[in-house]
C-alpha cells in the first residue's frame, strides 16, 4: 500500500517511521485513513543502519517485530519537505512530499511529526582545525560498514551514549582499531564489561582540535588542563542529536532555542491538529523516551487521556 | 615525431580565474586546454571566499585591479544571464560606529570610490535602522554601495569551465604540472599523470601556486604568500539582507556579515598571513575574532549557531597590483597571478583582458559558432528520480544524477556538493553521503575506494573490510 491520493483528506498523516512512530502504531493507532511517510526505504529511523550493531539488538528486534496495521498507507522513499498548516479550523493541513514520481501535496486533518533528529557534527560544536576526510558521525560509519567498507583504520569515537558505545563496538568487531573517549561534564558512562574489552576506553576528556589534511591524522583532547593527542585517520563524532526541523521553517510552528518542535503536555504543537513526538521534540539519544512518547500520543490521538 | 599533445593555449589552474580565461579563449579559433591539479575544479581560493561581487569601490585607484573591477561591472550582467548564475544584488552597507568612522567615510571612502567611478550613497542613522533593522541600533551613520552583490562562486567557476568544454575546450583534472620547458615556438609541459603537452602559449593561473609554476620555467620574478581567511557559516539569515561592512582600518577590511545566495549568512573573513599554502585550519582565536567583530555590527548573528566553519587562502602577490604579464622566462608563458581576493569579482574582465593579450600574441580570429549561453543541465532531471537524497537540503536523486551526467562531471564528493548543494545542510552529508557514493558508482563507475572528498588522498572510504563481521544481511 503506497499510493497517495492527493485529492483525499487523510484523517492522520505521520511524518517519519522511526521508533516513536512505530511505537504509536504498535499501541493504539489503528491505521484507519492514515498515511505514514518516511525519507528512507524502510522503518526504524536512522537507527536502521545500525541494526547489525551489538548492544542495540532489542531496538532492532522491536522494529523488525513491528507489524504495521493493514489499513495503514505506508510510503517509504517519500520525504516531507514542507508543511502548510490549515488556514482555518476545519481545513486540512498540507504536506509537500517528494518521491520518485515527483512532488505531490498531501492533505490531512491531523499531522503527527515524528521526523526524528540529525546527528550533531563536529562543525556544530565548532571544533577547530582543517576539514579533512575521515571526520564523520555514526550514521555515516554504519552505512559504510553495511556496504563492506571501513571508515578508517585507526578510529576515535567521541561521545557517551549507548548508541556511541555500540558504534565503537561494531567498528572494533569489524577489525578496526577503536578508542572511545567520552566528553567531560556528562554523566560517567558505565560500560558493559563485555563491550569494554573490544576497544580502548579512555577516561572523559574534551575534544579540542583536529589536525591532518587531506585526511585526518590527529585528534587532540584536554583533561584537567592538560592536552593529549591521539593518532587517528577517522573520528566518529557521536555526541548527540539535533531535531530534524529545518524542513519546517516557514510552517509557523514554534521551536525551542535548540530548534526542537515546541509541544504542550499533550504533544500538541503551536498549530492545532499538528502533534510532534520523539527526537523532533526532545533531541537526545534516549530511545526509551521516544518509545514512551509514541505510546502516549497514540492514546491521545485515539481519543484516550493521559 | 611529435609525441606531445598539442594545443594553441594551455591554462594552468582550474580556479575562477583560469576557468574564466578558458571560456574567453573558446571564443577564438584555437585549441585550448586547462589543467587542474585537484580531482575537480574550484578546489582552492575560488571555493572558500565571501562570494561577493565587489564593485571595486575601494580598490587602489589607477591600478590594473581597479580597472578590471570597473570593466567587470559592465560584463557581469551578460555573464550571469548566459551562465544562469544565482546572484543577488543585495547592496552593501558600510556602518560607522564612531565619529572617527564617519570621518573616514567622508574623507577617504567616498572620495576613493569616486575615483573608481562608484557613487556611494550616504545614509543617516535613521535610514540605516529603517532599511536594516537587524544592525546595532547604536550605529551613527554609514554609506550604501548599491552595486555590491553576492553570487554562487561554485556555480560561477563550474559554469565558466562547462561553457568552455561545450565550446570545445579540453580539461585535465587530478594532474599537476611537473615540468615546464620553453622551446622555440612552444612550451613543453609534463604532468604528474605522465602526460606530455605542448602549447604555443601557457597561461599561469595557478593561484597560490603560481609562483611555483613560474619557477618551473626558471622565473623567480614574483612570490605568492598565503593569507588565511576564516569564515563561520550560519544557516539562519537573521533578517540580514545586505552585506554589512565595517569601516576599514589600517590593518584590515574587517569582519563582514554577508548573505549567502542559497540561504543563510557568512561571517568573516579574518586576514592572517600564514606560512603554509596548505594551512586550511580554523582556529579558536580566529573563530572568536569573527564573533567579536560581528557583535559590534549585527549583535544577533554574533551568537548564532553555525553549521560549518572553514578557512580559505588568498594568493597575495609580491607586487602591489595584479601580476598579469609575460614571464621573464619568455613571452610564451603568461602569468595571471597575485589576484588576492578580487578574482571572483574581476573574473569576466580578467578573462576578457587576457583573451585580448592572447589574441594579439597568437593572432587569433573569432569564431562564428561560439555558444555563449550554457544549457541548463542541472535542471534536466528524468522521470522517477524525484525522491530526496539530501534530506537537509531536499536535494533529489534527479538533481544529483543531472550533475553526474553533466559535460563536466564532478571529480570529487565536494565537487558534487558545489554543483548541487547536497551535503551542505545540518548533517553535513553524513546521512546521504553513502547514497551519493552509490550514485557515483552507478552513473560514472567510480569506485568508492578511490573517490576523494576534495584533494587527492582524501577518500572517506579508507578500505574494504577484511571480513564481514557486523555487516548487515
Amino acid at each position: 500500500m503506497n499510493t497517495i491520493d492527493p485529492s483525499h483528506v487523510y484523517r492522520l498523516a505521520i511524518v517519519g517511521a522511526g521508533l516513536s512512530a512505530l511505537s504509536a502504531l504498535q499501541a493504539e493507532l489503528d491505521g484507519e485513513d492514515t498515511l505514514l511517510l518516511d525519507y528512507q526505504d524502510g522503518p526504524g529511523g536512522f537507527l536502521r543502519h545500525a541494526f547489525a550493531t551489538p548492544g542495540l539488538e532489542d531496538l532492532a528486534a522491536f522494529v523488525q517485530a513491528t507489524v504495521l496495521p493493514d489499513r495503514l498507507t505506508t510510503c517509504f522513499n517519500s520525504t516531507a519537505v514542507g508543511l502548510l498548516p490549515a488556514f482555518a479550523q476545519g481545513e486540512p493541513h498540507m504536506l509537500v512530499v517528494r518521491r520518485s514520481s515527483g512532488t505531490i501535496e498531501v492533505r490531512a486533518a491531523q499531522v503527527l511529526l515524528a521526523c526524528g533528529g540529525l546527528e550533531l557534527t563536529r562543525e556544530s560544536a565548532q571544533i577547530p582545525g582543517p576539514r579533512p576526510a575521515g571526520v564523520m558521525t555514526p550514521v555515516f560509519a554504519h552505512q559504510l560498514l553495511n556496504r563492506g567498507y571501513a571508515p578508517g583504520r585507526r578510529i576515535v569515537v567521541y561521545g557517551n551514549s549507548r548508541y556511541t558505545q555500540a558504534t565503537a563496538h561494531r567498528l572494533a568487531l569489524a577489525g578496526l582499531s577503536v578508542t572511545l573517549v567520552s566528553p567531560l561534564d556528562e554523566p560517567d558512562p558505565s560500560l558493559p564489561v563485555a563491550l569494554s574489552s573490544a576497544f580502548t576506553f579512555l577516561p572523559p576528556a574534551r575534544l579540542v582540535a583536529l589536525a591532518g589534511f587531506p585526511r585526518l591524522e590527529e585528534v587532540t583532547f584536554e583533561r584537567a588542563g592538560a592536552a593529549f593527542t591521539l593518532a587517528a585517520d577517522a573520528l566518529v563524532y557521536a555526541t548527540g542529536l539535533r531535531a530534524n526541523t529545518h524542513w519546517l521553517k516557514g510552517s509557523g510552528l514554534t521551536f525551542t532555542a535548540q530548534g526542537a518542535v515546541e509541544v504542550d503536555a499533550r504533544y500538541q504543537t503551536s498549530v492545532p491538529g499538528v502533534y510532534a513526538i520523539g527526537t523532533a521534540v526532545s533531541p537526545s539519544l534516549d530511545h526509551e523516551k521516544s518509545l514512551a512518547m509514541g505510546k502516549e500520543v497514540a492514546l491521545l490521538l485515539s481519543g484516550g487521556a493521559l | 615525431m611529435e609525441t606531445h599533445t598539442r594545443f594553441d593555449v594551455l591554462v594552468i589552474g582550474g580556479g575562477v580565474v583560469g576557468c574564466a580565461i578558458l571560456r574567453e579563449l573558446t571564443r577564438y579559433r584555437a585549441s585550448v586546454a586547462l589543467i587542474e591539479r585537484n580531482p575537480d575544479i574550484c578546489e582552492g581560493t575560488s571555493k572558500s571566499n565571501s562570494a561577493i561581487i565587489h564593485t571595486g569601490f575601494d580598490a587602489p585607484p589607477g591600478s590594473l585591479e581597479a580597472r578590471l573591477l570597473a570593466d567587470a561591472r559592465d560584463l557581469w550582467p551578460s555573464v550571469i544571464a548566459d551562465l544562469h548564475i544565482p546572484y543577488l544584488q543585495t547592496g552593501a552597507l558600510m556602518l560607522a560606529l564612531t565619529p572617527d568612522d564617519l570621518l573616514t567615510i567622508e574623507h577617504e571612502i567616498i572620495p576613493k570610490a569616486e575615483r573608481n567611478g562608484v557613487t556611494l550613497q550616504p545614509l543617516t542613522r535613521e535610514e540605516i535602522v529603517e532599511n536594516a533593522p537587524y544592525v546595532n541600533p547604536e550605529v551613527l551613520g554609514g554609506v550604501l554601495i548599491e552595486g555590491e552583490g553576492v553570487i554562487d562562486p561554485f556555480w560561477t567557476t563550474r559554469a565558466y569551465c562547462e561553457s568552455a568544454v561545450l565550446n570545445g575546450a579540453t580539461v585535465f583534472t587530478g594532474e599537476d604540472v611537473t615540468e615546464l620547458r620553453m622551446a622555440e615556438d612552444r612550451v613543453l609541459v609534463r604532468t604528474s599523470g605522465g602526460r606530455e603537452l605542448a602549447a604555443s602559449l601557457v597561461i599561469n593561473a595557478a593561484g597560490l601556486w603560481s609562483d611555483e609554476i613560474a619557477r618551473l620555467a626558471g622565473d623567480a620574478s614574483f612570490t605568492i604568500r598565503p593569507r588565511k581567511g576564516q569564515f563561520v557559516v550560519v544557516e539562519e539569515d537573521h533578517g540580514v539582507a545586505q552585506i554589512i561592512l565595517p569601516v576599514p582600518n589600517k590593518i584590515s577590511k574587517g569582519i563582514l556579515v554577508t548573505p549567502i545566495v542559497f540561504g543563510g549568512v557568512m561571517l568573516g573573513p579574518t586576514a592572517e598571513d600564514v606560512d603554509e599554502k596548505t594551512d586550511l585550519a580554523t582556529t579558536i582565536e580566529g573563530l572568536r575574532a569573527i564573533r567579536e567583530g560581528v557583535r559590534r555590527y549585527v549583535p544577533d548573528v554574533a551568537e548564532a549557531e553555525s553549521v560549518r566553519q572553514f578557512a580559505g587562502l588568498r594568493a597575495v602577490g609580491s607586487e602591489s597590483d595584479y601580476i598579469i604579464r609575460a614571464s621573464t622566462a619568455g613571452r610564451r608563458l603568461l602569468h595571471v597571478a597575485g589576484i588576492r581576493s578580487t578574482g571572483l569579482s574581476a573574473s569576466p574582465a580578467i578573462g576578457h583582458y587576457v583573451g585580448e593579450l592572447v589574441r594579439a600574441e597568437l593572432e587569433l580570429v573569432k569564431r562564428a559558432d561560439f555558444q555563449a549561453e550554457l544549457p541548463e543541465y542541472l535542471a534536466e532531471t528524468h522521470p522517477d528520480e524525484g525522491d530526496v537524497i539530501c534530506l537537509c537540503r531536499s536535494i533529489t536523486r534527479g538533481e544529483i544524477l543531472a550533475a553526474l551526467r553533466s559535460p563536466l562531471p564532478p571529480g570529487s564528493l565536494d565537487g558534487l556538493k558545489r554543483r548541487t548543494g547536497a551535503m551542505l545542510g545540518d548533517c553535513q552529508g553524513n546521512l546521504c553521503l553513502p547514497q551519493i557514493l552509490d550514485l557515483f558508482q552507478q552513473q560514472l563507475g567510480r569506485d568508492p575506494l578511490a573517490l576523494p572528498k576534495h584533494q587527492a588522498q582524501s577518500c572517506p572510504v579508507a578500505a574494504r573490510l577484511a571480513h564481514t563481521a557486523g555487516q548487515e544481511g
